[in-house]
Order: C-alpha cells, then sequence, then structure tokens
C-alpha cells in the first residue's frame, strides 16, 4: 500500500487559506478562523494519536486485530494532517513561536 | 497435637452458627434477587464497567498468536516493525509468515517452504493474506531481491536502539518516559507557583518541548513514510520506527501539558464555534488567555 501524502494535504491547505482570507477580508472574526484550526488540530490529534495507541499496545501483545492495517492507514494520514495543521497552528500563533525560539530580551536588544 | 489443632479448627467452633441449612438459605435464589436489587443501578453499571478492562486483557493473553499484529505476509528483512525475527533465516520475519507450528501436519506443507524449519499451514495463509494495507506487505519480493539472508538475524542486543527485537515485547520505554515528563511538568510547575520561575519561562521550556516533540514524530514519521512508498529496506527502518514512537510519547504528554498550561483558550475553542457557556467564577473581564 503506498501512503496518499498529496490528496489528504490539498484540502486542509485549501481550508486553511479559504478562513485565512475570510479573516482577513474581515469577513469573519480572527477568533473564529483559530479556532476553526485548534480545533482540527484537535481533532487530526486525537485520532493520529489514537491509533497510534492503539497499534502500540497492539504491538505489545501481539494481538492480531481485522482492523490492524486499516489503523495503520489511518494512522498514518491523519499524522500527515496532523503534520501540516501543526505548521498553520505555528503560522497562527507566529508572534508566540518567535517568543519561544528566540528569548524577548535578546530580541529587544537587537532591536 | 493433630487433635488439638484438629479441634481448635474444626468447624463448629470456628464458626459457631454455621450450619448447612443457614448456608443453603443465605444463597438462596430469593436472598440473592433481593441482595440484587438493593444495589443501586449506578453502581451495578459501574461494577460491569469496571470489568471491561479484566475481560479485554483476559482476552487478549489467550488470543495473543504469533503472527504479524500488521497483518503483513512474508515481510522481508529488515522488517516493517521492530518485532522482526528470523529463526529460519529465510529472509522473511516469521511473524509475517504462517503461524510456526509444532505439529507435523505434512500433507498441508508447501513444498518450496520444506527446506525451513517451521512447518506452514494452508489455511492459516489464506486467513492473513494482506489485503494491500500497511506497509505493502510486499509478498512479491522474493528472497533473492532482499539482501543477504545470513544477515537477516539482527543482533539480540537488548540495549540497543532496536528494542527488544527477539519477538518477545517491542521495549518502548512509555511507562518511564512519560512518568519523565509528567515529573518534569510537576517540578517546574511547582517551581512556577512558588514563584522561583517565572510564568513565560515555565510555558516556553514546555512549548520548546512539545516542539521537539511534534519536529521529531513529524520528521520520523514522514521518513518513514517516504521509505514505505518508496519501498526503501535499511537497518534503520527499525532505530527510526523507536524513535518515532518515544517521541511521539514527547508530543502526546507534552500535549495535554500544553493544553493544562492554555486550559482557557482551549474552553474558547467550544465558546466561540459551539457558543457553550462555562461557569466562570472570575470576572470575565479579567480572563487572561483568551483567544485573539
Amino acid at each position: 500500500m503506498v501512503y496518499d501524502m498529496i490528496l489528504p494535504a490539498i484540502p486542509f491547505i485549501g481550508g486553511y487559506l479559504l478562513t485565512y482570507s475570510l479573516y482577513r477580508l474581515k469577513l469573519i472574526r480572527k477568533a473564529v478562523h483559530i479556532n476553526i484550526w485548534n480545533l482540527i488540530i484537535g481533532l487530526a490529534f486525537l485520532i493520529s494519536a489514537g491509533a497510534g495507541f492503539v497499534l502500540l499496545l497492539i504491538m505489545e501483545f501481539n494481538v492480531k486485530l481485522p482492523i490492524s492495517p486499516e489503523l495503520l492507514y489511518w494512522h498514518v494520514e491523519l499524522g500527515i494532517t496532523l503534520a501540516l495543521v501543526t505548521v498553520f497552528h505555528f503560522h497562527t500563533y507566529w508572534k508566540s513561536a518567535k517568543t519561544m525560539l528566540v528569548a524577548a530580551k535578546r530580541r529587544r536588544s537587537e532591536a | 497435637m493433630k487433635k488439638k489443632i484438629k479441634s481448635t479448627l474444626s468447624r463448629e467452633k470456628l464458626f459457631p452458627d454455621l450450619s448447612r441449612e443457614k448456608i443453603s438459605s443465605t444463597l438462596s435464589k430469593e436472598n440473592l434477587r433481593s441482595v440484587l436489587t438493593k444495589i443501586p443501578m449506578k453502581q451495578k453499571i459501574f461494577a460491569a464497567l469496571s470489568t471491561i478492562p479484566f475481560i479485554a486483557l483476559g482476552s487478549m493473553s489467550t488470543s495473543c498468536a504469533t503472527t504479524c499484529p500488521y497483518g503483513m505476509v512474508n515481510d522481508p528483512y529488515p522488517g516493517q516493525c521492530p518485532r522482526y525475527m528470523d529463526v529460519g533465516g529465510d529472509g522473511f520475519c516469521d511473524f509475517s509468515q504462517t503461524t510456526p507450528t509444532t505439529t507435523t501436519d505434512t500433507s498441508t506443507t508447501d513444498p518450496s517452504t520444506s527446506d525451513t524449519t517451521t512447518s506452514t499451514d494452508d489455511t492459516t495463509t489464506s486467513t492473513t493474506t494482506d489485503q494491500g494495507q500497511g506497509n505493502g506487505a510486499n509478498a512479491e519480493v522474493t528472497p533473492d531481491q532482499s539482501t543477504d539472508t545470513n544477515t537477516t538475524t539482527l543482533p539480540d542486543d537488548p540495549g540497543s536502539d532496536y528494542g527488544s527485537l527477539n519477538g518477545e515485547g517491542t521495549n518502548y520505554y512509555v511507562l518511564p518516559v512519560t512518568l519523565i515528563i509528567i515529573g518534569g511538568y510537576l517540578f517546574t510547575y511547582y517551581l512556577f507557583k512558588k514563584g522561583i520561575l517565572k510564568r513565560n519561562k515555565h510555558k516556553r521550556i514546555w512549548n520548546l518541548l512539545l516542539t521537539v516533540g511534534y519536529l521529531g514524530t513529524g520528521i520520523t514519521g514522514v521518513i518513514l513514510t517516504f521509505m514505505v512508498n518508496l519501498g526503501i529496506r535499511t537497518a534503520l527502518n527499525q532505530s527510526i520506527t523507536f524513535w518515532h514512537v518515544e517521541m511521539a510519547i514527547l508530543m502526546v504528554v507534552g500535549t495535554f501539558i500544553h493544553l493544562h498550561i492554555n486550559w482557557k483558550p482551549f474552553k474558547n475553542i467550544f465558546r466561540v464555534l459551539f457558543g457553550f457557556k462555562f461557569n466562570s467564577r472570575r470576572d470575565p473581564t479579567k480572563a487572561k488567555g483568551t483567544s485573539k
């Protein structure tokens, strides 16, 4: 089985661009745009991490379930989505991310 | 002496009021029924639900099989998961092949695999064929296309990066890593509450660790996906899987910590999108951490 890497990413890139442009055009509030993507990242995390945890248990206990291959497939696909939405999350909270990477004091002194 | 002990431990002395009739009357259907009806429904449901993990564990231990947990067939060296084991040295993971049995069912043994040390059962083969999912299974890969079969058995070194490869468990450090992370969080939280650590620094530490977790899991995950898609098989596969799992533990625990630190913005998701209202004891105008 070859995992799709581009196909599951397209609707999310399109969706992010859409809500971002709606927010820039002041058609929706910034809070709505941010919270939509916070919810999506939460859901992607829940499914991907949940499936990963179940797979880990399956391997630890050496249990064979009929849904194991499907679980692995959706773990990978949602994992790709999660990675992509994490990039969006960084974009949304870019100021906080910069503070995290470079201390505020240092940035002030550089300026 | 023996008689003395017997007399002291006799039923009459230990339980003077106990008689066969009394026991049977106490355990009578009517009595049991009345006792059961007295137990509240909530308690009954809770008791029933609490047995689920034990039943699951019990069924797991009995259903443990020596087959590939991913349902792969003929997974070649070095295998797609850290459970890779090749006792026969035929270049394929023993778990992905049919169940090794000790029975002497020679009538169903495939002649092409008769030189291996394990006999194969045709009925099992038919049920465990790869459905085209998960890591490609590559049943069509012949041993001569894979690497040298002499090198198929990896060193059984419990301290190596691979975890345990001897099929007795994957040896991921789930619990120790989780406990270390939670312990670290409690420590920095204590320091922050005592005023030794600033709130920003406390947040920064855990945001950085979460980023490391996400980056580590994401990068190793993407590498693994590419490896599976492109059919790249190296001895590094298992090492990458190991670090993928360990980083994922950091990511998952870190995410829960992230939610704890940013609890108010998390609640705001439901307030803004679904209109949920949470009872806030504080003045809402002074609430911190509201979304932009």
